[in-house]
């Protein structure tokens, strides 16, 4: 009878588990943080008018 | 956004449905092996990973073409978020291999055809990731991406015809090759509920991947 070496199955499976986990957590946190990052910006923050300095001195 | 996010959950909890069937037929389903043993049920997460390992850069491939082309910013995504995930994928064969090979090979590694074509994939798509991460022009570093992208790919068939052009300690395949699969019933219907598992797991995450690298375009313009 061969020896099963559980050890190593669950070594394994363990691995993978963590590795994929791990993963999936890192991508649900940039998500959030993304979706936290827009709700910070004001409306029309995106298109930000010239700044002081390039402005001409009539301006 | 809403129903990207609904698209997003559902194949998030068919790859999570998915992933608990595949483990219950790999540990309940599945017969005990009669020469190696129960440590042959590693086998469940070894082929399907790198079987999912070979569709991402397939992937790759074709999106690096379609970005050369087209010069599409969403096809760059795709390629970018499928070579993550084919660089996890890989990693994870690799371990699962090594772990596989100590108590069947007696070594962890080796350099034989097979490991070491897999082990210059793996470095060749690290180097994919750390080139995008270097070059801070966005198009300048997808389009050099897309170049090593496409050369890369060239690895994937030597990976898996490796065994059969050298002399490796790696067996051959027992899918993907001409000919009925050699393997009983109940090994190769688990191993193909895996192989649809983590495929389903590899969609969801190239899903979610793409669509973080696509807002964080969109905070940065």
């Amino acid at each position: 009878m061969t020896a099963d070496h559980w050890g190593f199955v669950l070594a394994a499976y363990g691995i993978a588990a963590v590795a994929l986990g791990a993963y999936w957590r890192h991508l649900c946190r940039r998500e959030q943080e993304l979706t936290e990052q827009r709700s910070h910006i004001p409306p029309g923050a995106g298109h930000p008018g010239p700044k002081p300095a390039s402005r001409s001195p009539l301006q | 956004m809403r129903g990207e996010q609904t698209v997003s959950r559902a194949l998030g909890w068919l790859a999570a449905i998915g992933l608990a069937g595949g483990l219950v037929m790999a540990f309940a389903v599945a017969p005990r092996e009669i020469t190696q043993g129960n440590v042959q049920r590693i086998m469940y997460l070894h082929v399907p990973t790198v079987l999912v390992a070979y569709l991402a850069f397939a992937v790759v491939l074709v999106a690096s073409i379609a970005y050369l082309w087209r010069r599409d910013p969403a096809a760059d995504r795709l390629a970018h978020a499928s070579a993550e995930v084919g660089v996890l994928f890989t990693g994870l064969t690799i371990c699962a291999g090594a772990i596989w090979g100590k108590p069947t090979w007696g070594t962890w590694w080796t350099w034989d055809a097979r490991l070491t074509s897999v082990a210059i994939l793996f470095v060749m798509y690290l180097g994919y990731l750390l080139l995008r991460g270097m070059i801070e022009e966005r198009e300048r570093a997808a389009r050099y991406a897309a170049v090593l992208g496409i050369v890369a790919a060239l690895d994937i068939p030597l990976v898996h015809f490796s065994v059969y052009w050298w002399r490796t300690l790696h067996q051959p395949p027992s899918l993907l090759k001409p000919g009925p699969a050699t393997m009983s019933q109940g090994i190769l219907a688990a191993l193909l509920v895996n192989i649809v598992a983590f495929a389903l797991l590899y969609v969801y995450f190239v899903a979610k991947r793409t669509a973080v690298l696509r807002r964080e375009e969109e905070a940065l313009a």
